[in-house]
């Protein structure tokens, strides 16, 4: 197996994620992947781990999100429906997919930050990813866990 | 539900099953690879070569006015600026592989600036050594027959005033509305990243 496949296979899901995580859209979200491998494909020779591997193939899959112009058109303008509280079932899917619209409901680079976040990355590759200092990474995420934590109140959601 | 881990375990619940295997992943990217920069690449080509062929037609050829070697040099310098406007262009894309996401969005808005500048300045300049150059050029060989100097002369002229005036701004305009919603955005996000 070559080195290309052993990083698909160990990345390919958590990019996956922290790209749905983003767009709200599987099949956006499997496109970005594929973009984003690409990207790795053609730089793979030339990369010098000047930084982690996983710091370069998510920074990779970060800046494809933050491109990609069709993906803002999509995100909802406007807030959640207060009626969704009461429609909405506690099954694992409805409870992701309520977690993946609050999270649509973000600004851009606060979406990648929960992405990454939620994905396990440790504050200072997210910081090392967004190009933005640790310290100044942890007061983003503390805000954004708090937001999340006032959707997830104010649309009733798994109490 | 305000516990990071709470939504850490709902979030690692996405099922990732619908991926494409490792294989898969090679086999398409090796369909699409380059496939974004060849038009680029194709571009470079293009115009290296038409450069390369005006200089050897001007030294193999038997041309006894100035004005068809000017006219040929202004051409093939012409051609020479698009490549290298092509060939910056592309040499930025590769240096694109590893920065964060605060330098990308400098990136992008660099990338911005310059669609803008070679549109209100680079693509006069080539415009205008195209036109003279081609105009000079073509002087030696058809100044012995005015009534083809003039029809052809004409011909030309018109067909550049169509692409400056007409398909010029139109195809500028059909950019202009993606720069704008991208400048929008980068205003918006290099705001977020402050």
């Amino acid at each position: 197996m070559t080195h290309f496949e052993d990083l698909y296979n160990r990345y390919a899901p958590q990019i996956f994620r922290v790209c749905l995580g983003y767009t709200n859209d599987a099949d956006q979200a499997k496109d970005l992947v594929q973009e984003t491998f690409i990207s790795v494909w053609k730089n793979l020779d030339g990369f010098r781990n000047q930084a982690q591997v996983s710091t370069w193939i998510f920074r990779i899959a970060t800046n494809h999100c933050l491109r990609a112009i069709e993906v803002a058109k999509r995100m909802p303008a406007a807030e959640l429906p207060f009626e969704l509280a009461e429609t909405v079932e506690e099954s694992p899917e409805e409870k992701l997919a309520f977690l993946y619209r609050c999270i649509a409901e973000l600004e851009e680079t606060e979406r990648i930050i929960i992405s990454l976040e939620l994905e396990g990355l440790p504050q200072a590759q997210i910081a090392e990813v967004v190009g933005l200092s640790s310290g100044n990474i942890r007061v983003k995420v503390h805000r954004i866990k708090d937001k999340l934590a006032q959707k997830f109140k104010a649309y009733g959601q798994f109490r | 539900m305000d516990n990071l881990d709470d939504l850490k375990a709902i979030w690692h619940t996405a099922k990732t099953d619908a991926l494409p295997s490792s294989q898969e992943m090679l086999q398409m990217i090796k369909k699409f690879r380059g496939q974004k920069l060849r038009n680029k690449w194709l571009m470079i080509a293009l115009s290296l070569s038409l450069s390369i062929f005006l200089v050897s037609l001007l030294f193999t050829g038997h041309n006894k006015h100035y004005t068809t070697y000017i006219g040929g040099l202004l051409m093939a310098l012409s051609a020479m600026l698009i490549a290298v406007t092509n060939l910056r262009s592309l040499k930025r894309f590769y240096q694109l592989d590893n920065c964060s996401n605060l330098e990308f969005v400098a990136f992008i808005e660099q990338t911005r600036q310059n669609q803008v500048y070679y549109y209100k300045k680079t693509m006069v300049v080539i415009y205008s050594l195209c036109l003279v150059g081609w105009m000079l050029f073509m002087y030696e060989s058809l100044m012995k027959n005015p009534l083809w100097l003039v029809g052809t002369y004409s011909a030309f002229l018109i067909y550049m005033a169509v692409m400056w005036f007409i398909v010029r701004p139109r195809s500028f305009n059909k950019g202009a509305q993606k720069l704008k919603i991208m400048q929008q955005r980068l205003e918006g996000i290099s705001n977020q990243l402050k």
